[in-house]
């Protein structure tokens, strides 16, 4: 087989994995070498489907003993099989790299057979690049669930990041669509890999020459949407898994139906949006200060199709609010929809000159679609509505049609009648009773 | 009216700010040349750079507004808008006043303007880093060639000499006939225009091949999203990408 079609058969099966950043690293290059990593990370280029690519995503083999029925590489399944070297990786990898079409490598592997074996042969192929052909850019390697924990040690000396696949977000859907995979199989080496992470930052806190270990951390992956597992499961078990291991990045994979199977949910599409609001969420955990518990609980399971998970909340919580922008300390202001990070930086940079007026946020360069409703700027409420929450949520919600949104966005025409309480529609009028949506 | 017309390099338009203050004349724009037509009403003056001059203003910038001030300065050059030149002056001029805390004025027009114009560079500056794509030619030399919207190569030169440490390599700016140039040990910034065809290496093909292969093959079918695609890879930036061609 050459290596065209080896490439094809092998990218085709790495497609599904998600994570493809490649920040967080500072690795240099070394005299004589090829490559360093940016913190930033970069990305190269952006396939038809609008993902980018950033790293040389590959498995190094697609033959596999498992038989996980949401996976396109399960033994059971007829597609063709090939595997790939560590010289041809390594070549591929060099000269891709030196085109600049790519950041680094992101080695994957079928399970070919145990566990140990498995890898021990990505171990080979990432000291064979990393010491013969003193390659210095970035690398992301997955980690084999089982695996000895001295294998995934001597790997993480190697490489910038690892990662082990959660899967699925509970232990019954791991049994029914994965059943050689354990759950606690999966969570002891992401445990071994955080504590070796922080004992590794201590050592490198005494000594600039101490060697580096997985200096980009370790992420993880789960589907949603092939098990039927409730957003708020997930939610808390990323949060679980960002306290416990310091994990960089939770990843979500809407479920492609890749497999027709009794135990798998029967798609058409792949529940994108839901995804969407996953990394919304994700993103409020990780750099908003929300708890899992604010966003979701027991009898709100599932994120709002019509709503951000911030506005979300924001509606839910309205006594919060309104905000005076000139005010607010920062962990307030990241609470407001349609302020984030930056703009909550910028807010607290201006105001330290002079007050803010609503014109001051627009130059500033914050959108006030949503934020109009949450704020005020100087004791001024800019809504144009009161803040009630029947009022808002129509105004607020993303599926309605374009000509309804401009007519909530302008001024009402006064008419006599403008005077009383709008009439509510029952639902809403309930709704607003029970809290329930 | 009046417009000051400077070479269009950075130390003339420092020189050219200068000379504001010292012929305590006030010209509406600041141009390079080559951007306008003489017209009735508009008295033109040629600046002629000075790199004393260009000098003392750079220092100027660096110790009493900021090191970011002049970085800002800098970017916004690169920026090359035809009216960056006047908004340059009208930035600094805040700066004088108010030193380094200027650059915390975020709703003053005169900050807002500079600082989007730095933006706009460093944006396409990042995008650039990753959609440059070298092609190995005949005497082992990697040739890039790109048209960005503003003048960033000088900028990414330095990336490259980090990262591709061990190969000769030319980032050649179509635009504008400009090249960083590297020889495995500093890079250096000429004017450059090509005269021959690219005589490519025996193997440049077959790893071009192979590229688009894989990216043919890395997209998922069921999530096709030309719009997002295009939304961060702008396609004026196709025509110079292996695996668009």
């Amino acid at each position: 087989m050459d290596i065209m079609d080896k490439l094809k058969i092998l990218a085709d099966a790495a497609k599904y994995d998600v994570s493809c950043s490649s920040s967080g690293s500072r690795r240099t290059n070394k005299p004589g070498g090829l490559g360093n990593s940016a913190p930033s990370g970069i990305c190269h280029s952006w396939s038809d489907d609008g993902r980018c690519i950033s790293l040389l995503k590959i498995l190094q083999t697609n033959y596999c003993v498992y038989n996980c029925s949401y996976c396109v590489n399960r033994v059971s399944n007829d597609v063709p099989r090939a595997f790939l070297s560590p010289d041809e990786i390594c070549d591929l990898t060099m000269n891709f790299y030196r085109r600049n079409y790519i950041e680094g490598l992101f080695l994957s592997t079928a399970i070919s057979s145990n566990p140990d074996q498995t890898m021990e042969m990505l171990l080979q192929t990432v000291m064979k690049i990393r010491e013969e052909h003193c390659f210095n850019g970035y690398i992301h390697l997955k980690a084999i669930p089982g695996a000895d924990n001295r294998l995934i040690e001597a790997a993480g000396k190697y490489v910038d990041r690892m990662s082990i696949n959660m899967e699925l977000p509970s232990e019954q859907g791991l049994r029914l669509l994965a059943p050689q995979k354990k759950r606690a199989a999966i969570v002891k080496p992401m445990s071994f890999m955080s504590t070796q992470i922080t004992a590794q930052q201590e050592e490198r806190r005494k000594s600039r020459k101490a060697p580096l270990f997985l200096p980009a951390g370790q992420t993880t992956q789960m589907i949603v949407g092939a098990t039927p597992d409730h957003d708020w499961d997930i939610l808390k078990l990323s949060e679980k898994m960002y306290r416990q291991f310091h994990l960089k990045r939770v990843y979500y994979s809407a479920y492609v139906p890749v497999a027709r199977n009794p135990n798998l949910p029967d798609l058409t599409k792949p529940p994108l949006l839901r995804e969407h609001r996953l990394y919304q969420a994700d993103w409020l955990l990780r750099f908003y200060g929300f708890n899992a518990q604010e966003l979701l609980n027991e009898t709100h399971p599932n994120f709002a199709e019509d709503y951000d998970p911030k506005t979300d909340w924001a509606l839910r919580n309205l006594h919060y609010f309104p905000v005076e922008v000139n005010r607010a300390d920062y962990e307030m202001l990241l609470r407001v929809p349609g302020i984030g990070v930056k703009s909550a930086k910028r807010i607290l940079t201006a105001r330290r000159m002079h007050s803010l007026r609503i014109e001051d946020l627009k130059l500033i360069g914050i959108v006030l679609k949503r934020a109009q409703y949450f704020i005020t700027c100087g004791g001024k409420y800019s809504g144009q509505t009161a803040m009630e929450e029947y009022l808002l949520r129509p105004r607020l919600a993303l599926s309605q049609p374009k000509s309804k949104q401009a007519e909530n966005r302008g001024c009402e025409q006064l008419s006599l009648f403008s005077f009383l309480p709008e009439p509510v529609s029952p639902e809403i009028a309930l709704s607003s009773i029970t809290g329930e949506f | 009216m009046l417009h000051y017309i400077y070479d269009g390099s950075f130390n003339g338009l420092l020189t050219a700010i200068h000379e504001i203050y010292y012929r305590r004349q006030i010209p509406q724009q600041l141009l390079p040349c080559g951007t306008s037509t003489p017209q009735l009403f508009v008295q033109q003056e040629e600046i002629v750079t000075d790199d004393n001059k260009a000098a003392k203003v750079y220092d100027a910038i660096y110790y009493k507004i900021s090191p970011q001030a002049l970085r800002h300065t800098y970017y916004a050059y690169l920026a090359e808008h035809l009216e960056a030149g006047i908004w340059v002056y009208q930035y600094l001029n805040l700066g004088w006043k108010l030193g380094s805390k200027a650059d915390m004025l975020l709703s003053e027009e005169r900050v807002h303007r500079i600082h989007r114009l730095g933006q706009k560079v460093s944006m396409e500056r990042h995008r650039l880093l990753g959609l440059v794509r070298f092609q190995l030619l005949q005497k082992d030399i990697y040739y890039a060639a790109i048209e960005p919207d503003h003048n960033v190569v000088e900028l990414m030169a330095p990336h490259f000499a980090r990262r591709m440490a061990d190969q000769n390599w030319v980032i050649h700016d179509l635009r504008r006939n400009l090249a960083a140039v590297y020889n495995q040990n500093e890079w250096v910034s000429t004017h450059f225009t090509q005269l021959h065809k690219l005589e490519l290496a025996n193997e440049e093909q077959y790893y071009q091949k192979l590229w688009k292969h894989y990216y043919d093959n890395i997209a998922i079918s069921s999530r096709i999203n030309p719009r997002l695609q295009k939304r961060c890879m702008p396609q004026r930036y196709w025509k110079h990408l292996v695996e668009k061609n």
